[in-house]
């Protein structure tokens, strides 16, 4: 991009230097010069509704808002004189004639702050009479999170910039006109709306027209104890938070404006899901299963009988008899100390944690082809490529702010491609949507590379110099994917061929095109090939190795990336560093301070093949932070034979879950609210979390717990003080964060590779080559495998499933917030209107949906948003658990299992 | 005694206006023709040099609005679009709706000349809502142009492509409004943008557009057959060419008559108009509709021109005329005005929202005060002051005309 020239400007005879083009008021404000203002926000376009900016610039005739004005060199403005001050106090005088006075403090009201700075805040020194009695407006207090209040509202266009520009949702306008207009949503109330909840508009609302419901009593802005940045809980966007807390407690959670990844932006769980944190329902005190019930224990009992029964079971039953699970919603140093534990205490390398659930074929095809797991580009970069294929994503459920990016881009002609096999909020905005059928993405693949090969749509330079074996591998993908003529892909994935040639000239055709793939591509029994097809057809047509082009798993909790990066994996060391290699194992023992042949060199076993030798009686004591495999497993029947096949169980959490009741130790562990340390986000960047509040009751910090759980075994696993030093230990055993320290990542969060203390991070990877032991990417040419499991007159449905917006993993935090749970709080299978009408059902009729693994009940949802012969449930509901249905076949390269597709028959209840 | 001229209303009433046939035989879309064998900056010069005004009220010279669009972009590959503003929607004016009615080809003609001239292949035409004939011969006359091949490609094979759409209005006063307008065409709603950018850099869909009034492009096609000088011999050398009036009110003969500049009210009045009703005597003239001025005996017998009329503190604006007898009270018809205003204001910026509302605060007081109400001519001259140097569009900044008009000519009558 072209670096704007440098200028000078005046401003009331002070000379100031900016950017040709800069937005006047905003340069004004940047320098001290502070011109009044309410409709203008900096991450908005100017509006001039409000008309207080008004200021003279020589040579321009009359009066000019400056937040309409562009600098240009040797501008002479004038900001403030006699005349300027009584046009911005008549106004003032004028929108207080229009607004409700009433102010009870929940809110800053900017409004209320000029109309004291210019002494207006007293009626009586206003001139015109109040004409706000007259227009009879009414309160909106339908939507379950927010108020509005057209008495306090100056229309001043901002919350609904905020919805159009920043969130991209277009909820927001206005109702009648002139001096009667308000704010709607939709067509008129807001609960009737598509507002989902993200509470953008709140946040941009300068005069409390619009305030947050939540703690709306309790809350005095002058009286916040403090403010605490810092990031959010929920999915892998790593969004920043300032939580304000009054007396102990989280009162509102904000987002923080002008640092990536979300400038500001937060969708309706960051911003109104924290208050979980304060739950009656946490764990406060250490339990102890005694006769088949739980006791509540001091720490010195149950840490010692913890210590005492895995030794026990290591001595009995070998290293290999103990496992642990880890969790991507705890922090680095959490997870960095959790493996550190199972490595030199265990000793064993049986560590793994829920990624193996989610992106292990995403991590497995991009390692292997590409030497890198991790997203290849920037979560902003979403906006400004020209080209998007998403493919079983539902971002705009799953990754929020990410999908406003998307949007943000959309708007200014970037073209959308999204696959999926169901209807997802983002093809309202897709220029093609792609619906093959369950578990066909290899052949829609494969036919899309066929047209962009037999189109010549390739880029041969790019397959040359940075693709393995060059041209003789493209040899081999081209005679694989030749018989995927359009017709033939057309007759497996039922996406009609059109489609299929469009969707393929437009990705390969574009300047940059970006992939965001997710779970509806990994979580299959061909999940690795899935997405190995899809680096192919990124990599024929050198979509990768520039800036705004790449491969984008986004990440579907808050630390999935951070807590592989630091290690909590069966096969590598923190940095992805092989546990099979000496040199490497003598390299970590040193960082450590343990024997080299103290850690194994064998590679420990994934989440499910834990399970699966759990119920063979191989493993005999889990330890589990943080996971709840009781809901998230897949077939959960079996899972829970494994489970009581333990003969010892210890759970880490903030709650009781689905899991603890298996336990025979609970732990109450800590929020991220009430530790210090660092998640990773989707785009690689460390990101601070900061303690707001104190923990519960007896609740303690979990790397605390790991420690002293060490301790009793006997083992040292680390002196530390706190999580910075954490921190430091894992810089030194991660090469790829060796440049990172808290002191760093203050202010903003730095993307990996970091290695180097003078290193800004890494914002696109693979420019130069790619991280492969040669430096260049491999094609890996995959043939389409029709699916084992398959509808039968038995079973005539194939169940798929997934998340929605208002709720996160097992809804262990998400459903103990009533703002979510006002939005969504039902389990429901989607079922096509042809099927309902075929199959004999009626709509919101309640029915058992049964497999070979199990059943369940929920209640039917008619819904176009599947196609005939598919199901959709979503799998939050512990009520209704979709993996007792689910299937443990696993994708044979990366053990990841086949979530998405359950053949299913459904009965009326 | 004075006549009429006509060039806007040439072949108005001589033909069928649903028959191409008909208007083809009078010599119609032989100027585009004409002018599609002259180069770009032949017509943009021409145009610029018979001093052509705008005709939608504000007189800006036309084709210096044409050079600007033409060369705000060089490239051709560039988007540009020509808009008519067919919304026509101030009060006492009908001058766009005789023209649509009756001559509808000689608007299509001259949006082709000019779009020529700047390099357009899409045209709009953004017609008031609730001009049903109006809508229905233009519909009528571009479906026969398309099927002559007078519009879409390569016309009169000259290479020139344009299309043009009819888009119809919802009612709203301000989409008459050109930056207003053009995002309503866009499917936004009516809200005046920020200017600048002015159209010719940044308009239609942020593309180069040039937008003009029915009236103005209907003056281009006789501009181009009979050039530059003879136009200029036409009206005054302020405002040269000829204006349709519209004449209503307390008026014998009201109607539309178009005919040349340096024409006096007192011609239009008595010659075209009959004289004033029951043989009353004329109290005042409301110049121009709401956004217009009201006018005394003092200005009858001034030559009618953009600038002329502005050296008497007078506007001309759309060319209504307003006639007003001496039995009528201005209190109430400025009441009128002014509440006018406050139903159209937008309400989009403070000034004008509140404003328009305030000013009615004051009317409705000073029509309960009856005596003295000279004080609140003086207050609402300071309100309607602070609006137009404060207010985002032109609607806001209309008030202060008719009352600062008013404050001038009539300050004892109030």
């Amino acid at each position: 991009m072209e670096k704007s020239k440098s200028i000078h400007i005046t401003i009331d005879g002070k000379s100031i230097q900016t950017t040709d083009g800069a937005n006047l008021l905003q340069v004004a404000h940047d320098n001290g010069v502070r011109i009044p203002s309410l409709c203008y926000h900096k991450k908005l376009t100017p509006t001039g509704a409000c008309r207080l900016c008004v200021t003279k610039i020589n040579g321009t005739p009359g009066l000019v808002m400056s937040c309409t004005v562009l600098a240009k060199d040797g501008m002479d403005v004038i900001a403030f004189d006699q005349e300027l001050e009584e046009t911005r106090k008549h106004t003032l005088d004028y929108l207080l004639a229009e607004h409700n006075d009433h102010y009870d403090g929940p809110y800053y009201d900017e409004l209320r702050e000029w109309a004291k700075h210019y002494d207006l805040l007293n009626p009586l020194n206003r001139k015109y009479p109040n004409i706000s009695k007259g227009l009879n407006y009414k309160t909106d207090d339908t939507s379950p999170i927010l108020t509005y209040d057209a008495t306090k509202c100056i229309k001043c266009f901002r919350c609904i910039k905020g919805c159009d520009e920043v969130q991209g949702k277009n909820v927001l306008s206005f109702s009648e006109r002139g001096i009667t207009s308000y704010i709607i949503a939709g067509f008129d109330k807001w609960n009737e709306s598509e507002c989902d909840g993200c509470g953008e508009c709140v946040q941009l609302c300068p005069t409390g027209a619009l305030v947050e419901k939540l703690h709306m009593d309790e809350i005095n802005v002058d009286n916040i104890d403090k403010k605490i940045k810092t990031t959010c809980p929920y999915c892998g966007v790593g969004c920043q938070l300032e939580l304000w807390v009054k007396d102990e407690k989280i009162v509102r959670s904000n987002g923080v404006e002008g640092v990536l990844p979300n400038d500001g932006r937060l969708c309706v769980k960051g911003r109104f899901g924290y208050d979980y944190v304060h739950s009656p329902e946490r764990l406060t005190k250490p339990l102890i299963k005694k006769e088949g019930k739980f006791v509540e224990s001091s720490w010195d009992e149950a840490l010692n009988l913890i210590a005492s029964k895995f030794l026990e079971i290591k001595n009995k039953y070998g290293n290999d008899s103990l496992a642990g699970y880890s969790s991507a919603k705890c922090t680095n140093e959490d997870n960095y100390l959790f493996q550190k534990f199972v490595r030199i205490v265990f000793g064993t390398n049986n560590i793994d944690y829920c990624t193996r659930l989610c992106h292990a074929s995403t991590v497995t095809a991009m390692l292997k082809s590409i030497g890198d797991g991790a997203g290849s580009n920037s979560i902003e970069d979403f906006a400004t490529t020209d080209c998007l294929f998403v493919t079983g994503n539902n971002m705009i459920e799953t990754h929020p702010v990410t999908a406003t990016y998307v949007k943000n881009g959309k708007y200014k002609g970037q073209k959308l491609i999204v696959c999926d096999p169901k209807w997802t909020p983002l093809v309202k905005y897709a220029d093609i949507w792609l619906q093959p059928r369950l578990g066909t993405d290899v052949a829609l693949l494969n036919g899309m590379m066929q047209v962009i090969i037999s189109e010549n749509l390739i880029k041969l330079d790019f397959i040359n110099n940075r693709v393995d074996r060059g041209l003789e591998a493209f040899e081999e993908l081209k005679q694989l994917v030749a018989e995927y003529t359009p017709e033939k892909t057309e007759e497996i994935t039922s996406v009609p061929k059109e489609k299929i040639i469009a969707a393929a000239r437009i990705y390969a055709i574009a300047e940059t095109s970006m992939i965001a793939t997710g779970m509806g591509m990994s979580q299959q029994v061909t999940g690795t090939n899935n997405v190995f097809a899809l680096i192919n057809m990124m990599l024929i047509t050198g979509q990768i190795g520039k800036e705004r082009a790449g491969i984008d798993p986004p990440r579907g909790q808050n630390n999935v990336q951070g807590a592989t990066d630091v290690g909590c994996s069966p096969i590598v060391y923190p940095g992805y560093i092989p546990i099979t290699n000496d040199e490497n194992r003598k390299r970590i023992a040193k960082i450590w301070n343990v024997n080299y042949e103290d850690l194994s060199g064998k590679p420990g076993l994934t989440t499910v093949e834990i399970m699966n030798a759990a119920y063979d009686g191989k493993i005999k004591a889990l330890y589990i932070m943080g996971e709840n495999p009781m809901l998230t497993d897949p077939d959960l029947n079996h899972t829970e034979h494994a489970i009581k096949n333990l003969d010892f169980l210890v759970v880490q959490d903030i709650f009781k879950t689905e899991t603890t009741p298996y336990a025979d130790v609970i732990l109450p562990a800590s929020s991220f609210a009430e530790k210090e340390g660092t998640f990773v986000n989707s785009d690689r960047r460390v990101l601070r979390v900061r303690k707001a509040v104190e923990l519960p009751g007896e609740a303690r910090e979990d790397w605390k717990i790991i420690v002293s759980i060490a301790e009793r075994m006997g083992y040292t696993i680390g002196k530390y003080t706190n999580a910075s030093e954490i921190f430091d230990e894992i810089a030194q055993s991660a090469p790829m964060m060796a440049g990172i320290s808290y002191d760093r990542i203050e202010h903003q969060g730095i993307q990996w590779p970091c290695p180097t203390k003078d290193h800004p991070g890494t914002s696109t990877l693979f420019l130069d080559k790619f991280n492969t032991p040669n430096g260049k990417a491999r094609l890996n040419p995959v043939k389409y495998i029709p699916q084992s499991e398959k509808a039968t007159h038995e079973y005539p449905f194939i169940l798929n499933s997934g998340r929605i917006l208002y709720h996160y993993h097992t809804a262990t935090m998400s459903r103990k917030n009533k703002s979510l749970r006002d939005f969504a709080n039902e389990s429901y299978v989607l079922m096509n209107p042809g099927d309902v009408i075929k199959f004999g059902f009626t709509d919101k009729q309640n029915v058992r949906v049964i497999s070979k693994q199990g059943e369940l009940e929920t209640k039917l949802v008619s819904s176009d948003q599947v196609a005939e012969g598919e199901l959709f449930m979503p799998w939050h509901y512990s009520e209704a658990p979709v993996n007792r249905l689910t299937r443990n076949d696993l994708d044979p390269f990366s053990r990841i299992a086949a979530f998405k597709l359950t053949a299913c028959r459904v009965e009326k209840k | 005694m004075i006549s009429e001229k006509r060039i806007a209303l040439k072949n108005a009433g001589k033909y069928n206006p649903e028959d191409i046939n008909e208007y083809l035989s009078l010599g119609g879309y032989k100027n585009v023709e004409k002018a599609l064998r002259l180069n770009s900056s032949e017509i943009i010069d021409t145009i610029i040099s018979s001093n052509l005004r705008g005709r939608g009220g504000a007189g800006f010279p036309a084709g210096l609005k044409e050079k600007f669009t033409r060369e705000s972009v060089v490239d051709p590959s560039i988007q540009k679009y020509i808009v008519c503003n067919a919304d026509e929607g101030e009060p006492g004016t009908f001058k766009d709706r005789i023209i649509m009615e009756q001559d509808p080809h000689v608007l299509i003609e001259g949006m082709m000349i000019a779009a020529f001239a700047i390099g357009a292949s899409k045209g709009y035409i953004y017609v008031r809502g609730e001009y049903s004939d109006s809508i229905k011969m233009l519909q009528t006359a571009l479906k026969q142009s398309y099927d002559k091949t007078l519009l879409g490609k390569n016309i009169f094979n000259s290479g020139f492509n344009l299309d043009i759409e009819l888009k119809i209005g919802a009612g709203s006063y301000l989409c008459g409004e050109e930056l207003t307008l053009l995002e309503s065409l866009e499917g936004k709603r009516g809200y005046p943008k920020i200017k600048p950018p002015f159209p010719a850099e940044k308009g239609l869909f942020g593309m180069p557009t040039l937008i003009n009034n029915v009236e103005t492009f209907a003056h281009i096609p006789y501009i181009i057959e009979h050039g530059a000088e003879h136009y200029k011999s036409i009206g005054t050398s302020d405002t040269p060419g000829t204006k349709i009036f519209t004449i209503s009110g307390d008026i014998n003969k009201p109607g539309f008559y178009e005919t040349e500049l340096g024409v006096t009210l007192r011609q239009l009045i008595e010659d075209f108009g009959e004289g004033i009703k029951n043989q009353k005597k004329l109290k005042a003239v409301l110049l121009g509709g709401a956004a217009g001025t009201f006018v005394d005996e003092s200005v009858m017998d001034t030559p009618i021109g953009f600038d002329s009329l502005k050296e008497k503190g007078a506007v001309l604006g759309s060319g209504a005329i307003m006639v007003m007898s001496e039995e009528r009270s201005l209190f109430e018809i400025l009441y009128t005005v002014l509440e006018f205003f406050k139903h159209e204001s937008c309400g989009k910026c403070v000034p004008c929202r509140i404003g328009t509302s305030q000013l009615m605060v004051l009317m409705d007081e000073a029509k309960n005060i009856k005596t003295d109400r000279k004080k609140y001519l003086e207050k609402l001259l300071f309100e309607a002051e602070y609006m137009a140097k404060s207010s985002l569009c032109p609607l806001g900044q209309s008030p202060i005309l008719p009352i600062r008009s008013i404050h001038r000519f009539f300050k004892d009558q109030f």
